[in-house]
């Protein structure tokens, strides 16, 4: 039993010494090739844990999740980041391919000169919905109406699923009434709270990262949901040759855009690695696998002659500029604004 | 009379089913292959070779045992202390205090624990935590299996082996240990089990780079279900199956007295 | 040593009790004081508890001030309800074929109703996911409680099946004797007996239902959020730490009154149980 005991701790210090960078990533948002080459680029180890909303992302962090190195936060979740005084400053010097970044994802307004954040790629929250039903019952797909209207919805009752998300959801309902998404007046988001609850009987439940396989094996038939989620549905469906197709569409009305970023938390124990990582990341070939694998927007120059031609076309993973136009961001509201949303939210939850 | 049992065995054969059917459909579906996995496709054995080369996979396995057969000693000592104390002095609190964790919600144990680590300790969560976690769970269990284990015994041996000098120590590694041996196996399986099932309390108290498998399984189900979840819920399945086969082994009665 | 000696029986007193105690006392019962502290306390601006000084009854002014926070908690209640009678229903029948069956059956019976057990209960509810799906039923109520009696069923089983396994066969025959049918003496002799069974095992299936927040999260629906979840939430969600402890202790103070209750009636069921004996 003592030899036992000595051995499992071998086997664990063993473990500790090894090079290991921890990753904190949304589900679905890195490939496994782009891992593996990283992987044998720096002979270390990344270990990945996920999350599916930025919200869960930072509460975590706040219940005491300590030792990621790289988090991977929207826009708004890095604001929040920052002035928490969470993130380590990058080391642009460690970086020798900042300057492939696309001047219009250069100092964006949640973090002003890139000191803490390096964008990776972006997603638009849209619609994603199974072509044949929506042919088949004559349902528009270009507009949050499919997802928040009782007579669209009646003919899809129990085949919708929206994000489990406070933030997006209530963004989808505020852009449905042509509202900003960064909103302070909470009369106008009590408003947007009616029309989720108004929509709500139709829906098969809240879903963050299920409705992936869902909409694939055709349990689901429109989902509210990320676009690099849809595209992944998409090609799951026809690799599995379903007798259907998936399609997604950015409502008319707008939607949310995110831009996902690199960022290094204080609390992680290997900034060489986190740089040597992000440095990776931005190299052209490696910034473009997260467009051509997984069906992400793109915000790196160099990554653009590596992307293939019908992934660049696509409309929902890079918005043309008049779509771009309606597309807003996300922001984060102070503790009473929050608990205010979140009482509207378990409000949504229940009735 | 003949007409009423066989309406018994009807009911009964229909709960069996219920118990049975969905746990063969993920066995039988961790075979597919497919990985929408939504209708059968074919066999296959490669997602249990693909788990084999699951480094994350292996690496929350063994997080797992290590857990387990650390909460498990510690917490059988413990337990066992514990078992024997209720048995013998009658403290009122005791009892209380060993019961009510095995009692509440599991939830509320995980919340206060995370709460107490972070605010009071300012520990960084992890192992540490995910080992006290489990040993506070465990050892209600263990005691009130040592206990019932004692309240079958005649306490006259113990006096006679006083009246015949033994010192304390003499008297618990001669007579208290072997007879409540079966006790401690069975606590230790038991705890064993608890712990490498755990999902809630460790949900909210494991850390950063620590992962066990039913956390893993969880993060598979919530994010990417292949039927590599149906082929590691198969092989933890079989390893549970064997530790209850022998905790029944060692005392029959335990599991029905745990419930 | 002529100390130790002295008093050999004092000493190994609290040699036993002490660690235990100790460890209890420090990671089970402060812990526990530490959530009602909490409750107390503000938000932080960013999650966690604001600094101290800050006190206050917000937490709980804001549980109370909402009417459904309260829903809530009536709705776990009936969830909780339905889950313990459904149980009932499916484990009566079985518990009392194997106490009715010859000796050498009903281990192997009852390790039938163990054996399910072995699975992790993340994979019991998956295997409802795989099974719900296709049929358009995942994602609803009816799944939620369907999940939840998988998951507590045997808990349920096996403390009925302790209790009617004492019963004394001769009873029955006597009730049969006197001209009652199979029925009247199931409803008369049988039933009332085991009403200990019944309660001990509804305590065990409905107090953990109550904090269940894993199988409303993977089988239920738009509606299907219970005490469990809201707690869940508001740590890992929405970083109101003091909302989650006030949460936490109703959750609490609901389980202590009914264990309680459940005390009470049992004591109850006994009187009336030997009042047919």
């Amino acid at each position: 039993m003592k030899h036992l005991t000595w051995l499992l701790l071998i086997v664990l210090s063993a473990a500790r010494a090894e090079d290991v960078l921890h990753l904190y990533n949304w589900n679905n948002y890195i490939s496994d090739d782009t891992l593996k080459r990283f992987e044998a680029h720096c002979h270390c180890r990344v270990k990945q844990d996920y999350y599916s909303d930025n919200e869960e992302m930072l509460a975590k962090l706040e219940a005491g999740a300590v030792g990621y190195d790289v988090i991977v936060p929207t826009g708004n979740a890095v604001e929040s980041l920052v002035r928490r005084g969470a993130l380590r400053e990058l080391d642009k010097s460690q970086l020798s391919h900042i300057a492939n970044l696309k001047p219009e994802f250069r100092n964006l307004w949640f973090d002003p000169g890139n000191r803490y954040s390096v964008p990776y790629a972006t997603t638009v929250t849209l619609v994603g919905y199974n072509v044949d039903k929506m042919q088949a019952l004559g349902l528009p797909t270009d507009t949050w109406a499919l997802i928040f209207e009782p007579k669209y919805l009646e003919k899809i009752r129990g085949r919708v699923t929206v994000l489990n998300s406070q933030r997006e959801l209530m963004a989808a309902a505020m852009k449905y009434l042509g509202y900003s998404v960064q909103e302070k007046d909470a009369a106008k988001w009590e408003e947007a709270k009616r029309v989720i609850l108004r929509a709500k009987p139709y829906w098969a439940t809240f879903s963050n990262s299920t409705y992936i396989k869902d909409l694939a094996i055709g349990n689901i038939w429109v989902a509210h949901g990320y676009s690099n989620d849809m595209y992944r549905a998409r090609e799951d469906a026809k690799a599995a040759h379903r007798p259907f197709s998936i399609g997604f569409t950015t409502p008319r009305e707008g939607a949310v855009l995110a831009v996902d970023n690199f960022v290094l938390h204080k609390s992680g124990q290997r900034p060489d690695l986190a740089h040597r990582f992000i440095d990776f990341m931005l190299e052209g070939g490696n910034a473009a696998d997260v467009s051509n694998l997984i069906g992400a927007g793109n915000a790196n120059t160099a990554a653009t002659p590596y992307i293939r031609s019908e992934i660049a076309a696509e409309e929902g993973l890079f918005p043309p500029p008049q779509t771009l136009a309606r597309l807003e961001m996300l922001r984060d509201f102070e503790p009473k604004m929050r608990r205010t949303l979140a009482r509207m939210w378990t409000e949504i939850k229940v009735r | 009379m003949k007409r009423s049992t066989f309406w018994l065995w009807v009911a009964s054969l229909a709960t069996y089913a219920f118990l049975y059917i969905p746990l063969a459909v993920v066995v039988l579906f961790s075979f597919n292959d497919s990985v929408l996995n939504a209708q059968w496709v074919g066999f296959t054995t490669r997602w249990y070779a693909k788990l084999m080369g699951d480094g994350e996979m292996l690496r929350a396995a063994g997080n797992s045992v290590l857990i387990a057969l650390l909460s498990s000693t510690i917490a059988t000592v413990l337990g066992a202390m514990a078992g024997l104390a209720m048995h013998r002095y009658h403290f009122r609190f005791l009892p209380l205090l060993v019961l009510t964790p095995v009692a509440m919600p599991e939830i509320l144990l995980g919340v206060s624990l995370l709460l107490f680590f972070r605010q009071v300790l300012d520990l960084t969560l992890g192992f540490l935590s995910i080992l006290v976690a489990h040993i506070t769970f465990s050892i209600g269990f263990v005691a009130v299996i040592v206990r019932a284990r004692l309240a079958g015994m005649d306490e006259s041996i113990f006096e006679a082996a006083r009246d015949l000098g033994a010192t304390p120590w003499a008297t618990f590694s001669r007579i208290t240990l072997p007879l409540i041996l079966p006790a401690l196996v069975a606590g230790f399986l038991m705890s064993f089990t608890l712990s490498i099932d755990d999902f809630v309390i460790t949900f909210f108290v494991a850390g950063v780079g620590v992962s066990t498998l039913p956390l893993q399984i969880y993060s598979m189900i919530k994010v990417a279900v292949t039927p590599e979840v149906n082929a590691v819920s198969t092989l933890l399945m079989a390893l549970t199956l064997t530790l209850i086969f022998l905790a029944s082994r060692f005392a029959p009665d335990v599991l029905k007295g745990k419930a | 040593m002529s100390d130790v000696r002295a008093q050999p029986a004092d000493l190994t007193k609290w040699v036993v009790t002490l660690p235990p105690t100790a460890f209890l006392l420090f990671f089970f019962l402060a812990p526990a004081l530490i959530v009602v502290v909490a409750s107390f306390r503000e938000p932080g601006e960013f999650g966690g508890l604001a600094p101290w000084p800050a006190l206050s009854l917000d937490a709980f002014g804001f549980l109370s001030s909402d009417v459904i926070y309260l829903e809530i908690f009536v709705r776990s209640f009936f969830v909780a309800l339905l889950t313990t009678l459904t149980c009932i229903v499916l484990a009566y029948p079985l518990a009392w074929l194997i106490a009715r069956s010859p000796a050498k059956r009903r281990d192997l019976l009852v390790l039938l109703v163990i054996l399910p057990f072995a699975s992790n209960f993340l994979v019991r509810i998956y295997a409802w996911i795989m099974l719900l799906g296709p049929v358009g039923l995942l994602y609803t109520p009816f799944a939620v409680i369907i999940g939840m009696v998988y998951v507590h069923l045997p808990f349920m089983i096996l403390p009925l099946y302790t209790n009617l396994e004492k019963h004394d066969p001769a009873l029955l025959e006597a009730a049969q004797d006197l001209g009652a049918n199979a029925w009247t003496s199931f409803w008369r002799v049988t039933f009332p007996l085991s009403l200990p069974g019944v309660f001990s095992g509804s305590a065990l299936v409905f107090i953990p239902v109550l904090g269940m927040f894993a199988v409303p999260e993977l089988l239920g629906g738009t509606g299907d959020i219970l005490i469990g979840n809201l707690i869940k939430a508001q740590f890992l969600e929405d970083r109101d730490w003091p909302l989650g402890s006030a949460l936490s202790i109703m959750l609490t103070l609901a389980v202590l009154a009914l264990a309680g209750a459940m005390a009470w009636a049992a004591r109850r069921g006994l009187h009336g149980t030997e009042a047919v004996t």
